[in-house]
């Protein structure tokens, strides 16, 4: 199924992939429902044929949107301007982003900086006239303010439905500005799951900023990651390769150059997927097709593909012979220490699949984990990408497997069952009541921390230190109070509002 | 003047969620898209307090309630947060989908309104206002829709005052400052229902809202609907002290006023008030040495970039009391013009030999321009938010963070209001100037 760029408004993921955020069982039953190409279906498999049972509940809590997802890419860029065509109250999102920013430059030893972006500030008067005018102006704002090399524009759930002719506008000055004035199309309600912003910032990136005249560089590798430490630059440089690392912190020209790459590569397919195939459809760039970096197993086979598509193989079996015997000794001292260790991963979709394997490679059992969404393929149809079936077949199945978005309230009960001694986060949100339950949890903030062989060693590292701070929690424990009624912390099944017996289904009924 | 914003320092009218989170075991329903409380709780709050951030229910707006509308899909989780989260008062809440395609909030909400459940409607689609206004709306309709039909009776209580002095979360020293000034009102004879956080009763306090002998507004704008409201529905009047006091001589001016508006004890108040001066400006004293000996420069002049409460209150201690002087001032409230000529006046008369100057703006983008084509040619202070990390540094300035977002500083219990916040205020400006020294 092809990606398509001729429209400015990029298809959602569950248009595109089936994309479900609600989902409880084996790990290994999701893999097979997936019907990735495990079995009669072939990589041609389904113009959206992939249709998983989700269960839908009548209770939810605040999510994310896309949008967010565009102010941390787009509005990561350091010589553009994001403009956020919305009313205020989207901005204030810029405080987290900002943060993050402004650490992860300086992380990469790049100059400290607060992000652009400015916001439109749509009032009521421009919900009912159209907040085209202050589109404008505030496009030419931001060039007078910034002189910037591209201004992207994300769109808002107030002008999606008012309708405002952004495409227009951006395109209106485009022309006069001369530089990309890309939209991204990322209203909150467009997509029931928020990695559908990546790839709304991606479809601009691609269309607009991208040169769609590449002179080919053979030994610079497209690493799309967002802000993490800089883990890639060494790693291949034993292959001879040099990183161009987008979305985030890149320049426009880090973007610019994405089609002249010899091959695309991530840290999360999730993150990935759309740009990857992309870059492969429209300018050949070759998408690394292999297990994510996580663990031995997945490490190696992503090393060797890459080694293999950038014709480096004789430097790839050397790097991984050593680096195995580099990491061996700690290994074994991490197995010892954490023996016995129940873990719990709660993070976005492929990362959890990359940071269970990590776990098991340091012997912790994995009873639980929970992601917030699930994509039962990738962009690229590939079956070597499969990074689930990679989990269940390299390290055996994973009993409470769980797609939930965000969803708090089940979480209490999510972790009950499966008791663990830690668990392992990236996004804010679920680690409080976890700490509350008394478990501490280890904030990922560095999504690299836990990739390739160096890896495994770190995020074991990473285990012994939060375990040594359970008193925190232990404390907090018991002298906090859950905001959630004793009837629902006493149900067992964190789906019962889902199903047809709960009493609020019956209570829904009487009046409807 | 430009209508767009860079660095935003306040949210929508969905913002008034936080206000919700602020009252004891209270929680907002939001109908709205999925992001918008996350978003909210990133500028306007650190930590999820008992049931905001994640906890906070929400309708999580997808393409078919903008198609078909989303009045079923409230209803379900309006049920579900009965059944599921503890709370004593729900507060649905609506987003920019739902206010533009007109969903029937009311109608959804009074069913359960008529089974005398604890919940409360308000349309706060983030386009309407800020949550400066919405704060208001959002504690009107509370009253109107909760206090009045549980109210424990209408007679007035002697003595009882009900307090509207800060935004919560969008203040963020919402929690210190309401503690301080219900310490003071207590001082002087009164009992306080402060309303939102840890010294307050929840909402067995609002229950008497309609009993209070009188309102006590302190603000320099922001509150006065819900007063006026007040004053309307239950004949309460209310007085108004338009900045945050800070310090001694402001805290003291703003006790007396309270006496002779409520017509309280004078003698009782008067002894409290000697009590709290001659404790506060024994610390004065005592680190008066400091200030005129202090050998590598202290700040001299300052900007604030506030909003109108905190800059008049800050601008006149640091001038009257500390003797730092002020350069421009910039409010980015979004002050609405009717109450902009009084700010104005304020500062025209800040102490009585001087002057400041003030511009309204909520475009912080070009206040840091313009601070930072001044002349800096002695140590200055702003008192500003995160934003201006980058500018104190590179015009040498002291910064002292006031304002969301805080993002560098971590706030329990501090508070600037009172006479308590005065001795604060010295202790966390001049420990970043010590924090300076070699």
């Amino acid at each position: 199924m092809k990606i398509n760029f001729k429209t400015p408004v990029v298809e959602s993921r569950e248009q595109r992939l089936g994309t479900i955020i609600s989902w409880d069982g084996k790990a290994s039953d999701l893999s097979k429902e997936s019907a990735y190409a495990r079995g009669s279906c072939e990589t041609t498999c389904g113009e959206k044929s992939r249709k998983l049972c989700e269960i839908e509940g009548p209770f939810t809590q605040g999510s994310v949107c896309s949008e967010q997802m565009v102010e941390c890419q787009a509005g990561h860029i350091r010589n553009a301007v994001l403009i956020q065509h919305s009313p205020i109250g989207c901005g204030a999102g810029q405080v987290i982003y900002n943060s993050i920013y402004r650490n992860g430059l300086a992380g990469r030893n790049l100059p400290v900086e607060n992000q652009h972006v400015i916001c439109t500030n749509l009032l009521e008067e421009d919900m009912v006239y159209g907040g085209v005018a202050k589109l404008e102006q505030s496009i030419r704002d931001a060039w007078e303010r910034y002189h910037p090399k591209a201004i992207f524009i994300a769109t808002s759930c107030a002008t999606g439905i008012i309708g405002d002719d952004v495409d227009g506008t951006a395109s209106q000055m485009e022309t006069e500005l001369k530089i990309p004035v890309i939209p991204l199309h990322c209203e909150g309600f467009k997509s029931k799951h928020w990695s559908t912003g990546f790839d709304a910032t991606q479809h601009g990136i691609i269309r607009q900023v991208v040169r769609k005249n590449p002179k080919k560089q053979e030994d610079l590798v497209n690493v799309i990651n967002l802000w993490g430490s800089d883990i890639f630059t060494p790693m291949l440089a034993e292959l001879g390769l040099r990183v161009n690392y987008v979305v985030d912190l890149a320049t426009v020209e880090d973007l610019e150059q994405l089609s002249e790459a010899a091959a695309t590569v991530g840290f999360c397919y999730t993150l990935s997927s759309y740009m990857a195939a992309g870059l492969e459809q429209e300018f050949g760039v070759p998408e690394i097709k292999a297990p994510q970096p996580y663990g031995f197993a997945g490490t190696d086979a992503w090393f060797r593909e890459l080694a293999r598509v950038t014709h480096r193989e004789e430097k790839a079996e050397a790097y991984i012979a050593k680096e195995h015997a580099r990491i061996a000794p700690r290994l074994t001292e991490l197995r010892t220490l954490l023996k016995g260790k129940k873990g719990y991963v709660a993070t976005g979709s492929a990362y959890a699949h990359g940071l269970i394997t990590v776990l098991r490679e340091l012997g912790v059992e994995v009873n639980g984990s929970l992601v917030f969404h699930h994509d039962p393929i990738y962009d690229s149809q590939d079956p070597r990408q499969d990074s689930l079936a990679h989990v269940v077949d390299n390290y055996g199945d994973v009993s409470h497997f769980t797609v939930s978005n965000r969803q708090q309230h089940q979480f209490y009960s999510l972790l009950k069952r499966v008791n663990p001694d830690f668990i392992l986060i990236r996004h804010n949100g679920l680690a409080p009541l976890a700490s509350r339950m008394g478990i501490p949890a280890a904030p990922l903030g560095d999504e690299h921390h836990s990739l390739g062989y160096q890896g495994i060693i770190n995020l074991g590292e990473s285990i012994l230190d939060i375990l040594a701070h359970k008193k925190f929690h232990q404390d907090l424990a018991s002298h906090t109070k859950l905001p959630y009624k004793q009837w629902w912390l006493d149900q067992e099944d964190p789906f019962i509002l889902a199903k047809e017996e709960n009493p609020l289904y019956t209570e829904g009924k009487k009046h409807a | 003047m430009s209508k767009l914003i860079e660095q935003p320092r306040y949210s929508c009218a969905l913002g008034a969620q936080q206000s919700v989170i602020a009252i004891k075991r209270a929680v907002p329903i939001l109908h709205s898209g999925p992001g918008c409380g996350d978003k909210i709780n990133r500028l306007l709050g650190q930590g999820e307090g008992y049931a905001g951030g994640n906890t906070v229910p929400c309708t999580n707006a997808s393409e078919s309630e903008i198609v078909f509308g989303g009045e079923s899909k409230l209803g379900t989780v309006i049920e579900g947060a009965f059944q599921v989260i503890d709370a004593d008062l729900y507060v649905v809440l609506t987003g920019c989908t739902s206010d533009i395609i007109g969903d029937d909030v009311a109608q959804v909400t009074s069913r359960y309104q008529e089974q005398d459940k604890p919940i409360v409607y308000v349309e706060t689609g983030g386009f309407k206002s800020n949550n400066y206004v919405s704060h208001e709306t959002v504690v009107k309709g509370i009253i109107d829709q909760y206090v009045d039909k549980f109210k424990i009776g209408s007679h007035k209580i002697k003595r009882l005052v009900n307090v509207f002095a800060t935004i919560p979360y969008q203040d963020a020293f919402w929690n210190g400052n309401l503690e301080e000034i219900k310490r003071i009102l207590e001082g002087i004879g009164l009992t306080v229902n402060i309303l939102f956080g840890a010294e307050s009763q929840g909402i067995e306090e609002w229950k008497t809202i309609p009993q209070a002998e009188f309102n006590i507004v302190v603000s320099a704008w922001a509150g006065l609907e819900i007063a006026e409201h007040l004053k309307n529905k239950y004949g309460t009047p209310y007085t108004h002290f338009s900045y945050l006091p800070i310090g001694g001589l402001e805290t003291t001016k703003f006790l007396r006023q309270v006496v002779a508006f409520g017509a309280l004890d004078v003698d009782y108040a008067e002894a409290f008030i000697k009590k709290e001066e001659e404790k506060f400006y024994m610390h004065i004293e005592r680190m008066a040495d400091f200030m005129l000996e202090f050998r590598y420069g202290l700040p001299r002049r300052f900007y604030t970039i506030l909003d109108a409460s905190y800059a008049i209150g800050f601008s006149k201690y640091l001038l009257n009391e500390l003797g730092i002087l002020p350069t421009k001032q910039f409010i980015i409230d979004d002050t609405p013009e009717v109450f902009q000529g009084a700010i104005h006046e304020q500062f025209e008369k800040i102490s009585e030999f001087r002057s400041a100057k003030v511009s309204f703006s909520i475009d912080a983008g070009a206040i840091q321009e313009e601070i930072r084509n001044d002349e800096h040619k002695s140590r200055g202070l702003i008192l500003g938010s995160a934003w201006e990390r980058d500018l104190a540094t590179d015009i040498g300035a002291d910064l002292l963070i006031v304002s969301v977002p805080v993002a560098y500083r971590l706030i329990l219990n501090c508070g600037y209001a009172g006479y308590n916040g005065g001795l604060r205020v010295i202790e966390d400006i001049y420990g970043k100037v010590l924090d300076t020294y070699r």
